[in-house]
């Protein structure tokens, strides 16, 4: 078995964490370019090859109807619930009969736990690249406000991506772990988390035990849709307008010219979270240049609307948590929106205290999961985390009026009985819709699913087919049915009301198998053919010193040979073979190194290695 | 979400008496006392019996949250994911049960419903929307302000007069629902010495009878107030 990490999926930014068993305290692994920030953009390149993160971040300005960003929106959803997204991002949605989302990156379309998945698996490999050891199981954290669709998605994607998914957690509950382990404090935490795409809310219980310590979530609420996201797309807009009024120019939503200008307000909307004041420049095309002084007064007061309505969920979380402001003994602020001074404000004003912010807002989520991920693989239990479900569960009835069956806050996992019958003589199927939502009417709820519990015709209320209703630790619902005359268990069938079926799921899977071996020779090839390249510099500026004479002809024919063979091996595709004449090489070069490190530049070459000259 | 089926049947109305594992005497314990094994939840049992406590309704808040962790901590899936499926489902099962059970007895009314629902005196989820006779006349009245408030909203009648009678109506209403609690609480206690003393069935009944009455009284009420709040919120 292969290594545990813990990973935030997030709108904007992903990252991968692990448990240093050394320090006993989590750590988040960095990429090829030392940052440990993997934007969450996925591209295809003309061969069909699959590029992730800062890479396909570069081609967002030069192929945008090839790369896309801000997936997390789409997962879990169907075609009709994304149409106002539509409106503002790029998305290229593949017109089809279902409502199932396609998205067309270049010749190829992929659903969103798919293009997840390829940004999970670029992760993966970072971090099997830093063990130098496969990576297998994962914790993926999820905005606590995500519905089982969402969550459902999610679950895939790792699965895509060739991961086992010990546990879906919460992001401001992870977060919470983080920030416990970091202060280990008692009482009751608030937990703001204000990313790129997500905002959520939730109100922790932190207790200690003879055991251990309990994070107990109380209550949490948000929403899905809210976040820097919403800021950036209110800057765009705001240009767009005075662009359109000053130049007469309208910018195509999907053009390469929108991504440049999203990236400049991006950077000022940053500086803003310090300098009083920032500028951008805009060249349009032989049309002039935009210029715009932005002051953060003016951008506050551009954005008080959107942070404004992350209130609403506070409020709602605070009431369902049955606690007043006094009562909360910290707060803290996750996510990247929360480096906004307006933002930061606005909490603390609400609070009455200013919030808690010695952790990086970026990774203390994925920290968390980290920690979950250690508890779960070693099964020492140092600490247990009681998560809820952010949405109530209900079953349609009479009229499309909604029963709640599990009510939101529910500490999870949960469950709930219902026993079904006939309604009229010689039925043989009772419809059973499942929702998630708040709303009384089914039709303003989030369907679930739809199944049909079949019985054998008889007079009516004479069946009696017990379900039952749990929804996991994952926040993940499962159903089972039991006729309760005859003990047996009941053959359900399930329509899913939307999303990705099982069979869709397994050919994926076996798609994204033959993918992967071809992704991973691929990358493996690239890596050691530039390693490969770097060794070889190497060689040629130590054998260029004056000190290299010092070594014997036989030696430097050993090297020499080495390095041609090296060479050869280069320009083949066998990625296993690169690396053995890169270790020979190595080998070879060894007295050489050494002869270097002791002569007149040691104290230049202190602490380097050879292919680091 | 996934449609699994449920892996075991379970004997209807026996409590499981031996461990599925080592055969040990189990009765209903959360874990075998000889190998410590999770055990099924035998049916038949109740959220009381689940946190091994009388079926009274004074419960002191405090108590069961401690053990509510207790058990949280023994119970919860964290412990069984390396075990085998079996064990796994045990462990959402009584976690379930458990996490189900703290919810309806920490609030006393949802508390009350439980122990109704589970002697079989009330139907989940009903209650009677009849008027208890002694209130028949005020709620009369505020169905009457409520008419003529949303007349004067249609009509730009005087909204402002009507808002302060109607304010006035569900403050009055808001006092009775304390009083109804209050007449629950002491019926509740009521009940716990009939436990307490081994009382005879027909106490038994009329207390529980009794109960359900001010529950649906109760419900009548609170749904009257939300009603107004809602109207007010609007106009």
């Amino acid at each position: 078995m292969g290594r545990v990490v813990g990973i935030d999926l997030g709108t904007t930014f992903s990252l991968i964490a692990y448990m240093d068993p050394q320090t006993g305290t989590p750590k988040c692994i960095p990429g090829p370019g030392g940052s440990t920030l993997c934007p969450s953009v996925v591209s295809v390149d003309g061969d069909g090859k699959i590029i992730v993160g800062d890479a396909a971040r570069q081609r967002l300005l030069t192929q945008p109807d090839r790369t896309i960003y801000s997936v997390k929106r789409l997962m879990g959803r169907g075609v009709a619930d994304v149409q106002s997204e539509l409106k503002i991002f790029p998305f290229r949605i593949d017109p089809d009969g279902d409502n199932v989302i396609r998205v067309r990156l270049g010749e190829r379309t992929f659903t969103p736990p798919e293009i997840s998945a390829y940004i999970l698996r670029e992760l993966k490999s970072w971090a099997e690249k830093y063990f130098n050891e496969p990576v297998d199981r994962a914790v993926i954290t999820v905005p606590a406000y995500f519905n089982d669709a969402q969550r459902q998605a999610t679950k895939d994607a790792g699965r895509l991506a060739g991961l086992e998914v010990l546990r879906l957690v919460n992001e401001p509950t992870a977060a919470a772990l983080a920030y416990g382990l970091h202060k280990q404090k008692r009482g009751h935490v608030a937990v703001y988390d204000f990313g790129g795409g997500t905002f959520d809310i939730s109100i922790l219980k932190l207790i200690s035990t003879t055991e251990g310590d309990i994070y107990q979530v109380l209550a949490t609420n948000g929403d899905t849709h809210l976040g820097g996201d919403d800021i950036d797309n209110a800057l765009l807009d705001l240009a767009r307008r005075e662009i359109q009024a000053k130049f007469g120019m309208e910018l195509d939503p999907r053009g390469e010219a929108i991504q440049t200008l999203r990236k400049s307000l991006i950077r000022a909307k940053h500086e803003l979270s310090t300098a009083e004041k920032t500028a951008i420049h805009f060249p349009l095309d032989g049309r002039g240049t935009y210029v715009r002084e932005i002051r953060r007064a003016e951008f506050e007061e551009l954005i008080q609307p959107i942070v404004a309505r992350t209130m609403t969920p506070v409020k709602l979380a605070m009431a369902d948590a049955k606690l007043a402001v006094k009562q909360i003994d910290e707060v803290v602020l996750v996510g990247g929106s929360t480096r906004i001074p307006l933002v930061r404000k606005t909490v603390g004003d609400y609070f009455e205290r200013a919030p808690h912010c010695e952790l990086d807002p970026d990774e203390v989520v994925a920290l968390g999961a980290a920690v979950q991920a250690d508890i779960l693989e070693t099964g020492v239990k140092t600490m247990l985390l009681l998560d809820v479900t952010p949405l109530s569960l209900g079953i349609e009835t009479m009229g499309g009026v909604v029963a709640k069956i599990i009510p939101r806050n529910s500490t999870i996992p949960a469950s709930a009985q219902e026993l079904f019958t006939t309604g009229v003589e010689n039925q043989t199927a009772i419809d059973v819709h499942v929702l998630q939502g708040e709303r009384e009417l089914a039709k303003d709820c989030r369907s679930l699913a739809r199944f049909q519990l079949k019985t054998p015709p008889g007079p009516a209320g004479l069946a009696r087919i017990e379900v039952k209703f749990l929804i996991d630790a994952n926040g993940i619902l499962q159903v089972a049915a039991r006729d309760m005359r005859t003990s047996e268990q009941h053959t359900v069938e399930v329509q899913p009301s939307y999303g990705i079926s099982d069979t869709d799921i397994e050919r994926m899977l076996e798609e994204s198998i033959e993918y992967a071996e071809q992704d991973f020779a691929d990358r493996q090839l690239i890596e050691a053919r530039t390693e490969g390249e770097t060794i070889i510099a190497a060689t040629v500026k130590a054998l260029a010193q004056p000190r290299a004479r010092e070594i014997s002809a036989d030696e430097h024919r050993v090297i020499m040979e080495s390095e041609a063979k090296l060479r050869t091996a280069m320009l083949g595709k066998d990625y296993t073979l690169i690396r053995n004449r890169i270790d020979e090489l190595n080998k070879a070069t060894e007295h050489l190194a050494e002869v270097l490190m002791n002569g007149a530049l040691q104290t230049a070459f202190e602490g380097k290695r050879l292919d680091d000259v | 979400m996934s449609i699994s089926q449920p892996q075991k049947k379970r004997a209807e109305g026996v409590p499981v008496a031996s461990c599925w594992n080592c055969k040990g005497a189990v009765s209903g314990a959360h874990f075998c006392a000889a190998c410590g094994k999770i055990q099924p939840l035998p049916s038949g049992w109740d959220y009381f019996r689940f946190f091994g406590l009388p079926q009274k309704l004074t419960i002191d808040p405090a108590e069961l949250e401690g053990q509510f962790h207790i058990l949280s901590w023994k119970l919860h899936p964290d412990n069984f994911v390396r075990a085998g499926e079996f064990e796994r489902n045990l462990s959402l099962e009584r976690s379930s049960e458990l996490n189900d059970a703290y919810r309806t007895l920490r609030e006393p009314i949802s508390r009350v419903e439980y122990l109704l629902e589970h002697l079989g005196v009330r139907k989940e989820g009903t209650t009677k929307q009849q008027a208890p006779p002694e209130l028949l006349e005020e709620v009369f009245e505020l169905n009457e302000s409520l008419d003529e408030l949303r007349e004067a909203r249609a009509g730009g009648g005087d909204v402002a007069g009507l808002r302060e009678r109607l304010d006035a109506a569900a403050a009055n209403f808001q006092e009775k629902l304390a009083e109804v609690d209050a007449e629950l609480e002491r019926i509740g206690r009521e009940w716990d010495s009939a436990v307490d003393g081994y009382a005879d069935e027909s106490m038994r009944s009329a207390l529980l009878a009794k109960l359900n009455e001010v529950l649906n009284r109760r419900s009548y009420i609170r749904n009257l107030v939300a009603g107004v709040q809602k109207e007010l919120a609007e106009a």
